[in-house]
């Protein structure tokens, strides 16, 4: 694997190629990665896989027309192809009368504790054995579970970014996970999948937490209730409201959007739309984020960025074009596909606020109502106007305080502005997931549908 | 990977073939049971209009090459893009394979299958490759004015367009030797419509992998493809809410197909099977008399149909249900030994970088023998379905399809249209409320499913009736 100094240098070469071939303007970024991973199928570690790859992305501007370009060669010759690539493309390309400038020099903050050498150093058989004891635990854990599918990995992950106004940044990320996923039968058919897993920087991961948590969902899967249709209160796992929120209330506090009048919060800043007991931020430069990172795909310091604040909007998220096309700062938020050379604003680690009770209090306090894990169809939801029509999978009856069993067939229906405005407590503990930081929130009044 | 200024693929094909084979003899001497290298070399091009502005505009040449190594009864898998250290990635794959194999308490086999020596070409009039940018910038601009010009309530539109046109490898320790065009013309908008505070969205996909350029001109044009999404955005902007609970329901074409897709076709994904509601359901019952559900990876032209499928198996077609009965599971070589069935040629990679699983090709109901009048007769109250967004499948045969175009059926005609819902079942159970299936011909839906790795799928069926408690409306009234 090449060194962040090696990617910066041939980052910076592609873009003094672009400027003497006559690009005005020109940024290339570079990803170099080695992913490993052990997978587990019907029970068994089923394979091994390696993934090497160094990635690199150009992006350039003839005036205001732009091309882009990507080779998966680390070599100066691939390089130079690449940027003629891309001025063909810009040559073919119309004018965007919009485009300004790319992002200027910026000081970057050292956040600690985003690479471990201890990853690097992991080796096949290891995360071999890490996936089999896994699998050993979850059969023991309950009857009848089966890790139907799931494994464990890491990756090693290091960035280059040059731009022709001078912005240069290199950084290196470690990651591993353990994911299991486990069904087991209920007689005639077969719970749905219950879902878990652990992701940290290093190889410190809490195995127990994660067989813990599925065979224990498990387990109540397989006592299927009845339920009614109705409003109700229910209990969304972050694991479930992280998923919705991405494709109704987080489209519309994309700049891009708010922009192109794809947002129904554009001209809300300031105003109430939600609980006051919600505080959402966009957090990338939080330690134990997954999507923690010194800057984002266009060289930007991540940063803190609070969405909703005790139920006001306070700010929507930028990158660099759309934050100079409408006068506001770059919040950190550009994601690069690096095939498609598209720029998107996505956010990094979504943030909710933390409430005083534990969940299992709140739980016990709850007379009849839902607690949903996992969603099927969040992406089906109208990210323009927020409607949602979803199911809940697994969702779990709770009745005088106590969990009943599962559900099968639980749709929630409704507006995700409704919604918001409905959270009435969020628990006292987080779940770490990858891209959200957050505790279970109860929502009330929710439109509950369930299968005659 | 190559870029512009090198020779063609078909120019260095054969020479590919000599590197892909040296590589599996390392293999094989090495001791695996078996080695399978899968090599690409071809063109992608992915383009982004967002209201007329260019967003993304990126041509690639890109090649790589996926070893997959079976040894001591595990597998190994490497990806990579340097041809010439291929040796090392095959050795990497082998002790790969034998750090998973202590842990297997069934070692993993594979079906035995013929091998192949064999080219499998497309003929085509227009390389997408080979279509100027500008030509495809207007493609995509037209398309853009054919939707603002459906409604002047229409503010924002974005149109995707992919293209790809290259050659795949698949060579094993086995004696396969198989060359296959890849092809892709794909064309995608996204409406948004606003009257008021009242937003409305509505997309559409078109898309061949057996034509080249022409299929643009004369089928995804932008004027069908541009109105079609355009009239869902209007359709969901003047329509009134959906009732909640259960009604009875016709599913149209393109929403029977992804329940086919969803609901069922995933459940009969081998490597998914004995982890659904479908285990240890072959030869039993699973739905309405006269029920039939296939999946064909033959016929010509749609976009899940190829000669072979990526481990080198002649692609079939699988009755997946007939009259009723669960028949057959979609199967690669692994799972078809595990199960003792035949490989049907449904081992599918997105590309070089994933390993080839269990995927659909073109699914769907078969036609039945009510006639159109039939369909809606008798219904007082309830709904037509007729396009979705998006939709999810779960192992307990839980599906839910997010709906973009749907109407009120009230005294057996169709009445006003709805705005955004989902619907939902137990597929297992939805399955027994089938009343009535369509004898009318229907077109497939073209569209992508991602199960780790995107897949390109065709989908659909005749119009078919629930009666009540088959279907649950995910609706806010």
């Amino acid at each position: 694997m090449k060194t962040e100094r090696e990617l910066m240098d041939l980052c910076q070469y592609a873009v003094s190629v672009g400027q003497k071939r006559g690009a005005n303007a020109i940024e290339v970024q570079c990803d170099s990665r080695i992913d490993l991973d052990a997978g587990i199928e019907l029970g068994e570690v089923n394979s091994v896989s390696r993934s090497v790859g160094t990635e690199f992305a150009v992006r350039l501007y003839l005036g205001k027309r732009m091309g882009s370009a990507f080779t998966n060669i680390p070599t100066r010759e691939a390089l130079d192809e690449g940027v003629s690539m891309a001025l063909s493309a810009a040559k073919a390309t119309t004018e965007d009368k919009d485009w300004q400038r790319l992002p200027e020099p910026r000081t970057y903050k050292e956040i600690p504790g985003l690479w471990e050498e201890a990853v690097i150093k992991c080796e096949p058989d290891k995360v071999v054995r890490l996936t089999a004891d896994m699998v050993k635990k979850a059969a023991a854990a309950e009857e009848g579970l089966i890790a139907a599918y799931g494994g464990s990995g890491t990756s090693i992950h290091v960035m280059a970014y040059a731009n022709s106004s001078g912005t240069a940044v290199a950084q290196k990320l470690t990651s591993a996970y353990l994911f299991l996923a486990g069904v087991a039968p209920t007689g005639a058919s077969m719970t749905p999948l219950v879902q878990s897993y652990d992701v940290k920087r290093g190889l410190q991961l809490d195995m127990d937490r994660v067989v813990d948590e599925v065979a224990s969902n498990i387990r109540l899967c397989k006592k299927k209730v009845k339920a009614n249709s109705g409003k109700f209160p229910v209990i969304l796992h972050p694991q479930a409201y992280s998923e919705l929120l991405q494709y109704t209330l987080l489209m519309s506090v994309r700049g891009d959007n708010v922009a192109r009048g794809k947002s129904k919060i554009a001209d809300k800043i300031g105003d109430t739309i939600a609980s006051p007991i919600l505080t959402i931020t966009d957090d990338g430069t939080t330690p134990k984020g997954m999507h923690t990172s010194v800057a984002d795909d266009e060289g930007v310091p991540r940063q803190r960025t609070p969405i909703i604040e005790k139920g006001v909007l306070r700010s929507f998220l930028w990158d660099t074009y759309w934050g100079n096309k409408m006068g506001v700062k770059s919040t950190g938020n550009a994601k690069r596909n690096m095939r498609q050379g598209l720029l998107e604003i996505a956010t990094s680690n979504l943030v909710v606020g933390l409430g005083k009770r534990d969940i299992a209090e709140i739980i016990s306090g709850v007379k009849q109502g839902y607690l949903v894990r996992n969603l099927q169809g969040a992406h089906s939801s109208n990210p323009e106007s927020g409607d949602f029509s979803i199911v809940g999978n697994p969702a779990f009856l709770i009745e005088n305080g106590e969990l009943k069993g599962a559900v099968d067939g639980l749709m929630l229906a409704g507006n995700i502005y409704e919604l918001l405005k409905n959270a009435v407590e969020t628990a006292k503990t987080p779940h770490y997931l990858e891209g959200t930081i957050g505790p279970e929130v109860v929502f009330k009044d929710v439109q509950v549908v369930v299968k005659e | 990977m190559r870029l512009s200024g090198t020779p063609s693929p078909s120019e260095e094909g054969f020479a590919l073939f000599d590197v892909l084979q040296k590589a599996v003899d390392v293999g094989r001497n090495l001791g695996a049971t078996y080695v399978e290298l899968r090599g690409e070399d071809g063109f992608i091009e992915y383009i982004q209009m967002d209201d007329g502005r260019i967003n993304a505009l990126t041509q690639r040449i890109e090649r790589g090459v996926a070893v997959r190594v079976l040894a001591d009864g595990a597998w190994g898998f490497v990806t990579t893009s340097e041809l010439d250290v291929l040796d090392k990635a095959v050795r990497d794959a082998y002790s790969m394979a034998k750090a998973a194999a202590p842990t297997r308490h069934e070692p993993i086999k594979i079906a035995e299958t013929k091998p192949y020596k064999d080219t499998a070409d497309i003929k085509m009039k227009r390389d997408p490759r080979s279509v100027p940018v500008a030509e495809k910038i207007r493609y995509m601009e037209q398309m853009t004015k054919v939707i603002r010009d459906y409604d002047s309530r229409i503010t924002a539109v974005t149109v995707k367009v992919r293209t790809a046109s290259g050659l795949k490898y698949v060579v094993t320790s086995e004696g396969t030797q198989i060359r296959s065009r890849q092809l892709l013309v794909w064309a995608y908008p996204w409406v948004t419509a606003k009257e008021g505070a009242r937003l409305s969205a509505a997309r559409f996909e078109e898309a061949s992998t057996h034509q080249g350029w022409e299929y643009m001109e004369k089928v995804a044009t932008p004027e069908f493809v541009g109105q079609q999404a355009a009239r869902k955005a209007k359709l969901q902007l003047e329509g009134v809410p959906a009732k909640a609970g259960s009604f009875p329901c016709v599913l149209g074409p393109r929403v029977i197909g992804v329940l086919a897709h969803e609901a069922l076709g995933h459940l009969s994904e081998a490597d998914l099977t004995a982890n659904s509601a479908f285990a240890g359901k072959l030869g039993q019952v699973v739905a309405a008399e006269g029920v039939y559900m296939t999946d064909d990876g033959t016929i010509p032209g749609e976009i899940g149909s190829a000669k072979y499928d990526d481990e080198g198996t002649p692609t079939s077609r699988v009755e997946i249900i007939r009259n009723s009965v669960l028949t057959e599971l979609l199967t690669n070589r692994e799972y078809a030994a595990k199960n003792g069935l035949r490989p049907t040629g449904n081992a599918r990679a997105e590309s070089y970088l994933f390993p080839p699983i269990i995927r659909m090709r073109n699914t769907y109901f078969e036609r039945g023998d009510a006639t159109e009048d039939e369909m809606l007769e008798g219904i007082d109250f309830g709904y037509y379905c007729a396009d979705f967004r998006a939709g999810q499948a779960q192992t307990n045969a839980s599906f839910q399809v997010g709906i973009q175009e749907a109407y009120e059926v009230v005294n057996g005609k169709i009445g006003r249209p709805i705005t955004d819902l989902s619907i939902s079942g137990i597929a297992t159970d939805s399955l027994f409320k089938i009343e009535l299936i369509s004898r009318k011909e229907f077109p497939f839906e073209n569209g992508r499913c991602g199960k780790g790795q995107e897949a390109l799928v065709g989908s659909g069926g005749p119009d078919i009736r629930f009666s009540k408690g088959g279907i649950t409306f995910g609706g806010k009234t």
